[in-house]
């Protein structure tokens, strides 16, 4: 094909969306750009220390933790996502939203209480000397330990995305696959693993790109990763641009598998069945001794994930009460939340714009590059923090030198850090959101337009109404999120606005660990808000439809 | 979707209210610190009202600010910078991000060894890295300096916090700049060899893990014993009793102290303030909190530390210009690195 | 007449051009009638009528709806300004909105939307439906429903794709012919997609065969019927067997060599007064009702299939063609 007609064909392709996609696209990646670009600048001149004694065992250890956490979210967000949602059972309407619950521990948090849990004359410790062992310990403080908190912590990613898939997931397929003789359990592994594997994936996507941006709970545990590499550079060897390019050769080791994902999945996109419209609400009601069964097994990563360590919360919390309430929670508590509720509408109607303007662009570069958006959630908060700083506060020196205004305005402000919070967290809503619109048939825009409804209308008349579950679902995994942040909020937060996190993390810095344990449940039960509105809103539905 | 729409629109209601608070900008401070300690939010609130001043605070790692201070340039708000070591100290120093001051009042209370030579710093409060160890299993004759905790006599013995842990890294910074490198290295790599297990957790952790019987020696700081003396968990004050202090190398350099310190930011705007600030904290008054709830010893000659500190009795301390621990930081990062302490 | 639908070149390929989904198609279609669209599955029928709604972009050649250029290289006018109806396969019924608004939807007028809607929902035969959901609906009911919702913005052009696959033969039957009468009322021009010939025979004005993304062969239906350019066209409108050389000796009739013999299968009769002749050995007989199927053995061993209306005796019977059904194609 000539050049010209290539050239020709890009002007007619180039729509407004292509230009709206890049102008959003330039927006949420400016940040992400600023450190990419960091690579050609080089790192500091302890890379070769690095390299001869870190990075081996840095990344070893973070393959490790990757592999131990996929495995262990797996195991328990798919499963417990079937059972939920095929199968009756007493006590699944509560598991159904209490297993969304560990979510909103934050994990350098549930670090700190199983390692109170485990640790010196602990909860296990007490409750083993009851029965008779004495110092009986297991230590957890190791990469086994991490991998098991992690998970925990973060396994209702991978729940919410395959739950999503399976409630709307039709009946015929399983009904043959049971025809054909196999059971359902077969027929799980069969055949519906293989199908909701991109659910899955979405949100082992998340989990993964936690995991390797975790900080503290790594580095309560003793665990060197390569987010360890990071700070160490910049924390210890006191070189930042050290920290910068690491950053980046992680964030391209993110790039790389997103796409690589998105490449072994392209023959199956078309696979994903179509709902019918006989959406199966009748749950199949097992044996009396599976019912208990399945009851005890969804209740075990609540336990883990949740129970144990509130339970480890509440008891600090009762020894420190007296001596860390002050009457400001109340308005920290309030703070949070409107701050996380904000930056949550924010980044999902970033995340939409994103999703559907590159939807409607029709040049494919773009369509592949709009993923870039979302790699701010590989990359430790901190590095985000100086890819937002450097930009945010450029455009702030020039406004002071052209006199427009005489101080910093967006980095004084919530501007900056709204703006921090959405580049962080736009993966968080973008993959809930892209999953649930990839459910819609296509045909069904594709016909509004044919009767004449622009992308726009269609998006508000047609896509919008569908996509309600993702949109929120999208919502409240931001708001978890934003309510848990820290490094971001702790650089760039203006003066006078405080976060339970940062309270939390006040505390815990300071070796007062117990005293974190009130500001950690606040942000815990704030969080329970609209995770509990989340689950109502799922269940209604997936009975409409 | 009504009912969110007027959530969000309460909720930048709520928050312009907040920005909106008009303040005079002459009167107030910007205060960049690693302290967050809730003794530290007493006095900043007891500043405000003897001086009329408002302090804006900004909480994060001495590391994250110093990079903030240098991105924000001449534009930054910071007009002071309070770290937990000195080391940090000396780095924003050398990028040239604080600028000399005098106050004669500081100069006739805080000893030389504890102030930067260019006046551009100077410590709040010091902490001494000792060892703590088992009543029961240990005898404090047994013990004498740093040096000797390579020996064999404590193979398996020793529990130590990570090496990213800034009072790690200052202790063998001080090692270089009294023994020189190879020295340092050896004994890095002895206390490695005689560490009961991998380092994790914090310093009361390490407390705890003798506490535990994992191990004899911990590696920490005066104020985590002090504060889990106070805890108000039983098994934290058990745990903090099971352990005495010893103070290394009272007949040699003395004991390694690392300082938490305040200096002026090169474009602070508001400096008159910033020193009066500085004068505030030095003041016996603050000196007392700083001694009294966070168990720091204070620098202030004329203020006593807490009883439990008192009780462990006086010790001589490494007078080593604390410059030293911040130009030996990063080659003390490099030798735990080569050998192996994690 | 004027064309309303001018095709001229249109080419289009995925992939990075890996794969050629159409490839120089030029056709048009006067206005008012209703053009059938035939080919096996992955011919490029469906590439080609989502080309004609704007719902894809072509590579190359040019695309005309009522004189005006929609889509070339240079230009690709939205699906939403092409005054293009379609009823899709799957009918793609707004879910979550009642029929009534279902048919709104894509009507312009703001003053008599209702009017119209409810009027194009008397046309289809649904009123006293419009408060109904999708779901609710019989799934001839809601092919009706897409109709009605594609023709009430009344249209230059009606696309409609694979229409009848998702029903039963019954409904079908009778559905295509309530459709085609509703279309041809409306008098818009259709453009249809399907690899049922029947449909095509029965409803079309002019039919396309597509074949690899070419057009092989633009005819009125009886024209296609009888006189096929190509044994995939022949072999599209019934059973049509290949006269091969074996055939050929078999019945003994010598044919030209320059050209490619065919003869569809209910020509061939179990009758001797015919042509051709040939003895055959039942292999098999299926009973179909109205006929039998036979699976005979020819002398020479070749296996043909013949279908009867009569009662079928013994083992062994005669069968035979007339030269005048011997379709022959340019090789």
């Amino acid at each position: 094909m000539n050049l010209k007609i290539k050239f020709l064909k890009f002007k007619r392709d180039l729509n407004r969306w292509s230009l709206l996609l890049l102008l959003i696209l330039g927006i949420v990646t400016i940040p992400i750009l600023t450190i990419g670009l960091k690579l050609f600048d080089g790192p500091g001149e302890s890379w070769t220390h690095i390299v001869d004694y870190l990075l081996y065992d840095y990344l070893e250890n973070s393959i490790l933790l990757a592999v131990f956490c996929s495995f262990i979210v797996i195991v328990f967000g798919v499963s417990t996502a079937w059972l939920v949602s095929r199968f009756d059972f007493p006590m699944r309407k509560q598991l159904e939203w209490l297993l969304i619950l560990p979510l909103s521990v934050p994990a350098y948090i549930m670090a700190y209480a199983y390692a109170g849990v485990f640790g010196y004359s602990g909860l296990l410790q007490n409750l083993t000397e009851k029965l008779g062992f004495d110092n009986f310990s297991i230590d957890i403080m190791n990469i086994y330990g991490l991998s098991f908190v992690l998970s925990m912590s973060l396994f209702p990613y991978v729940y919410v995305s395959s739950r999503t898939f399976f409630l709307a997931q039709a009946t015929n397929l399983l009904e043959a696959s049971r025809m054909l003789g196999i059971s359902e359990f077969k027929s799980f592994f069969k055949l519906i693993f293989p199908l909701a594997r991109p659910a899955i994936v979405a949100g082992l996507v998340l989990v993964l790109m936690e995991v390797l941006n975790d900080y503290g709970a790594a580095s309560y545990y003793g665990v060197n990763t390569f987010t360890t590499g990071i700070f160490r550079s910049w924390f210890s060897l006191g070189e930042p641009e050290t920290a910068i390019y690491l950053s980046a050769i992680l964030l391209m080791i993110v790039f790389g598998l997103i796409l690589l994902e998105k490449w072994q999945r392209r023959h199956l996109s078309f696979s994903s069945p179509k709902s019918s419209k006989k959406n199966y609400n009748s749950r199949i009601k097992p044996r009396k001794k599976n019912q208990i069964l399945f009851s005890i097994f969804c209740s075990i990563p609540v336990l883990l994930g949740f129970i144990i360590p509130v339970i480890q919360l509440l008891i600090w919390t009762k020894q420190t009460f007296s001596r860390v309430w002050n009457i400001e929670f109340i308005s920290i508590t309030l703070e949070s939340f409107v701050i996380a509720f904000i930056t949550s509408c924010v980044t999902v109607i970033f995340a939409l714009l994103l999703l559907f303007f590159s939807r409607w662009n029709k040049i494919d570069l773009l369509k592949t590059s709009s993923k870039l958006g979302i790699l701010g959630y590989a990359i430790p908060g901190v590095i985000i923090a100086i890819g937002v700083l450097i930009p945010s506060l450029t455009l702030d020196k020039w406004l002071i030198e052209h006199k427009i205004t005489s101080k910093l305005i967006l980095n004084a402000t919530l501007i900056a850090l709204i703006y921090g919070y959405v580049v962080r967290f736009l993966a968080v809503a973008y993959q809930p959101l892209e999953s649930s619109s990839l459910k819609i048939d296509r045909s069904l825009s594709d016909s509004s337009k044919v009767l004449g409804e622009g992308n726009f209308k269609t998006f508000f008349r047609i896509e919008f109404p569908l996509i309600r579950t993702g949109l929120l679902s999208a919502f409240i995994l931001v708001f978890i999120d934003i309510l848990k942040e820290l490094p971001l909020t702790l650089i760039m937060k203006p003066y006078n606005v405080n976060t339970l996190a940062v309270k939390a993390f006040e505390y815990a810095s300071d070796e007062m660990v117990s005293s974190a344990a009130l500001p950690s449940l606040l942000i815990i039960l704030t969080a329970l808000i609209p995770a509990i509105f989340l689950n109502k809103l799922l269940l209604k539905n997936a009975s409409d439809s | 979707m009504k009912r969110i729409v007027y959530l969000l629109l309460v909720s930048v209601l709520v928050l312009s209210c907040k920005t909106e608070e008009k303040k005079d900008e002459k009167n107030e401070l910007t205060v960049y610190t690693h302290r967050h300690y809730e003794s530290d939010q007493e006095l900043f609130k007891e500043f405000e009202e003897e001086s009329g001043i408002q302090l804006n605070i900004v909480n994060a790692s001495a590391d994250e600010l110093i990079q903030k201070m240098s991105l924000e340039g001449a534009e930054s708000p910071a007009d002071v910078l309070i770290t937990v070591d000195a080391g940090r100290l000396y780095r924003a120093k050398s990028k040239d991000l604080l600028q000399s001051f005098s106050s004669e009042m500081i100069d006739s209370i805080v000893p030389s060894h504890l102030r930067d030579e260019d006046k551009q710093w100077v410590s709040l409060t010091k902490r001494a890295r000792v060892i703590a160890y088992a009543k029961d299993r240990v005898d404090s004759t047994q013990l004498s300096t740093y040096e000797n905790l390579t020996s064999e006599d404590w193979d398996d013995k020793i529990l130590v916090r990570s090496s990213s842990n800034i009072y790690n890294q200052s202790l063998l910074a001080s090692i270089i700049a009294n023994k020189g490198n190879e020295f340092a290295e050896n004994w890095a790599q002895g206390v490695v060899e005689n560490m009961a297990r991998d380092p994790k957790g914090n310093d009361r952790d390490q407390v705890k893990a003798v506490a535990n019987g994992e191990g004899d020696l911990a590696i920490v700081n005066t104020y985590y014993i002090g504060k889990l003396l106070n805890s108000s968990d039983k098994d934290e004050v058990d745990a903090g009793n099971s352990v005495s202090i010893f103070f290394p190398n009272q007949n040699t350099t003395g004991t390694h102290v690392n300082v938490s310190g305040i200096g002026v930011a090169k474009h602070a705007s508001n400096k008159e303030n910033a020193i009066q600030f500085i004068e505030f904290l030095l003041e016996e008054k603050a000196q007392n909190i700083f001694a009294g709830s966070n168990y720091e010893y204070p620098v202030n000659p004329n203020v006593e530390p807490a009883d439990i500190l008192k009780s462990w009795g006086d010790f001589k301390e490494d007078e080593l210009s604390l410059n030293e621990l911040g130009k030996n930081n990063k080659e003390a990062v490099i030798i735990f690195d080569k050998v192996g302490w994690k | 007449m004027q064309a309303t639908l001018n095709i001229e070149n249109l080419s289009k390929s995925f992939d990075q051009g890996k794969v050629k989904a159409l490839d120089g198609v030029s056709f048009y279609v006067n206005k008012g009638d209703i053009c059938a669209v035939v080919g096996e599955s992955g011919s490029g029928k469906t590439t080609l009528i989502r080309l004609i709604a704007g719902l894809e972009e072509l590579d190359e050649g040019e695309i005309h709806i009522e004189d005006k250029l929609v889509a070339s290289i240079k230009k690709n006018i939205a699906p939403e300004k092409r005054d293009v109806g379609m009823v899709f396969q799957e009918y793609a019924l707004f879910p979550h909105l009642s029929v009534l608004e279902n048919v709104t939807y894509g009507i312009k007028k703001s003053k008599s939307k209702k009017e119209v809607a409810l009027a194009t929902l008397n046309l289809v035969g649904l009123e006293g439906y419009e408060k109904r959901y999708p779901h609710e609906l019989s799934g001839g009911q809601q092919q009706r429903v897409a109709l009605a919702r594609a023709l009430a913005p009344n249209p230059s052009v009606l696309i409609l794709d694979e229409p009848f696959s998702n029903l039963d033969a019954m409904m079908r039957h009778k559905l295509r012919n309530d459709v085609f009468n509703i279309i041809k009322k409306t008098g818009v021009t259709a453009i249809f997609v399907t690899h049922d010939t029947q449909d095509a025979l029965a409803v079309a004005d002019e039919i396309l065969i597509l074949q690899n993304g070419r057009l092989v062969q633009k005819d009125e239906a009886s024209a296609l019927y009888k006189k096929p350019q190509s044994i995939y066209v022949a072999s599209l409108f019934g059973n049509t067997i290949q006269l091969n050389k074996g055939l050929q000796t078999a019945f003994k009739c010598p044919l030209k060599e320059d050209c490619c013999h065919a003869i569809r299968n209910e020509n061939i009769t179990v009758n001797e007064d015919c042509d051709y002749v040939s003895e055959a050995e039942v292999l098999k007989r299926t009973f179909l009702g109205t006929h039998s199927q036979l699976l005979l053995k020819l002398d020479n061993g070749e296996h043909i299939t013949v279908v009867t209306n009569e009662p079928v005796l013994g083992n062994t019977l005669k069968i035979g063609f007339n030269s005048k059904d011997v379709l022959a194609f340019e090789e």
